[in-house]
């Protein structure tokens, strides 16, 4: 599969090809620049593949109709560097709306929001503003956010981009424990650390071409 | 649930921008207003064409030195002819009585004129009042004839008139239409961009397409009816307070009474229009401008 971006001189992702099974929790690693991220939006379809295919959970995600993008977006969860909450919301504001906004009720909510904050360890402080928790916790809140609807796949990019070593890893330990609900996990980043502590698949990636994938890698 | 969501963000997103919500009202409620006059004025002069065609005649004023051979020779070729409905003759005498009768306020000018200054004529009535050229064409050679004159001329210089004003009306409609639309891009932009975290996350967690594009549309809709009403409301004070009771009183004379019933079916138009335009412009801009 290729990715050229427009005005480009050379494709984002130059003819790679990846599988990643159901379950598995994957690092894609590599410098800046380098096409991880890229990775990233293919399979959320915020943008499409110049040539090959982007097969999510066995359909065609590259040349899937506009109108069916909400849908297939429900069953995959998504955290960033930048944790995108809404900063007028509380934090159980914050996870149901992602609840209200593909049609769940308020009792639904009410039901599940509180179970999946205490589940990432914010039991307690469901009705702070963002600006009222530390990094770590606002992380938190994302990954609720994105795990709310028990997604098949949890995208992770750069999560600890922002995060002290000490609350990167528990922000791993999060993630770790929801890749063993079944929940398949792709995590991009560049903290070497992390991805030595864990010892799981490592995909690394240099000017849009896969250089190296191991299980049970170590970064570079 | 959806529905009240739907309907909340709608009113926060009016409130939010009030002032521009505003604007946007009072510029399409002018626009909605000329339309809505246009559209009064059209309807008019529909009927008053209507009205007046059936009763408007040719007259056919003959010299006065007029012999008895041409007058009888005009009226043989009147009645055989296919395009008339039917004619009548009048003598100086009628012709004096009428005009007094048109004039019995102003006795001067009724003791100016003698009864034989009035020309005596053939009043026809036209079977189709637009053949008028036709029938002048055939008796302008006619001997003894001293005028020929359609009242149709006449009423048609009143018509022209209101197509003038229909067509200045229209003109303002579109001019303001214009702007109001631009206000309504304007709006959803501005919307927009302070619900642009909400709609990311929206996006990325999956809503669908219309659950999140649709209080911006109906935010635009919503003011395009509120102008509509408010355009409605127009129109129905410059009935009640201009052409029933005001300074356009004597315009109703000649121009026929609009009905009330004819100004409340200009409020459905109004409303269409009002909703229709809105949510097209409102649903490009998401799609084209800003793709929400």
């Amino acid at each position: 599969m290729t990715k050229t971006y427009p005005k480009a001189s050379r494709p984002s992702l130059d003819d790679v090809s990846v599988g990643i099974e159901k379950g598995e929790f994957v690092f894609f690693i590599g410098p800046s620049g380098s096409g991880k991220s890229t990775i990233i939006k293919l399979l959320l379809r915020e943008i499409q593949p110049t040539r090959g295919k982007v097969l999510v959970n066995g359909r065609e995600v590259g040349s899937m109709r506009s109108w069916k993008i909400p849908q297939f977006r429900r069953s995959i969860g998504c955290v960033f560097q930048d944790f995108r909450l809404l900063p007028n919301r509380t934090a159980y504001e914050n996870v149901a709306f992602a609840l209200e906004v593909i049609g769940k009720s308020k009792a639904v909510a009410r039901r599940v929001v509180p179970e999946v904050l205490e589940l990432v360890g914010l039991g307690g402080k469901e009705h702070r503003y963002p600006h009222e928790l530390s990094g770590g916790e606002q992380q938190r809140v994302a990954v609720a956010r994105a795990f709310v609807n028990r997604p098949l796949i949890l995208l992770a990019d750069e999560p600890t981009g922002n995060l002290d070593p000490d609350t990167s890893i528990e922000i791993m330990r999060l993630l770790d424990r929801i890749n063993r609900t079944g929940t398949t996990v792709v995590m991009v980043t560049h903290d070497s650390n992390i991805v030595n502590q864990m010892r799981r698949r490592v995909i690394e990636i240099d000017s849009g071409r896969i250089v190296r994938d191991q299980p049970r890698g170590v970064y570079g | 649930m959806r529905a009240r969501y739907v309907l909340t963000e709608v009113f926060l997103g009016l409130w939010r921008n009030v002032t521009m919500t505003i604007a946007m009202i009072i510029t399409m409620a002018v626009s909605l207003t000329m339309v809505g006059a246009s559209l009064l004025m059209f309807w008019q002069v529909q009927d008053m064409k209507e009205w007046y065609y059936d009763k408007i005649e040719v007259s056919i004023y003959l010299k006065k030195d007029v012999t008895d051979e041409q007058r009888t020779a005009i009226e043989a070729a009147i009645k055989e002819d296919p395009l008339v409905e039917h004619y009548e003759y009048e003598t100086s005498e009628q012709a004096y009585e009428n005009f007094k009768q048109m004039f019995r306020d102003a006795p001067d000018m009724v003791s100016a004129v003698k009864p034989e200054y009035m020309p005596e004529s053939f009043r026809i009535s036209l079977k189709n009042p637009e053949q008028y050229q036709l029938a002048y064409d055939r008796y302008k050679d006619y001997p003894g004839i001293s005028e020929i004159r359609d009242q149709r001329a006449l009423v048609d210089k009143i018509f022209s008139i209101l197509g003038g004003m229909q067509t200045v009306a229209l003109a303002i409609a579109i001019g303001q239409g214009v702007a109001a639309l631009l206000l309504v891009v304007n709006t959803i932009q501005v919307a927009a961009y302070s619900k642009r975290r909400e709609v990311a996350v929206m996006k990325l967690v999956g809503a669908s397409n219309w659950f999140i594009q649709a209080p911006f549309v109906l935010e635009a809709v919503f003011a395009g009816v509120i102008g509509a009403l408010i355009a409605f409301g127009a129109l129905a004070a410059a009935k009640a307070f201009l052409l029933d009771s005001g300074s356009l009183e004597a315009l109703t004379d000649i121009l026929l009474t609009v009905p009330w019933s004819r100004v409340f079916t200009t409020l459905p138009f109004l409303l269409g229009i009002a909703a229709a335009v809105n949510a097209v412009t409102g649903w490009v801009t998401l799609r084209f401008y800003v793709r929400v």
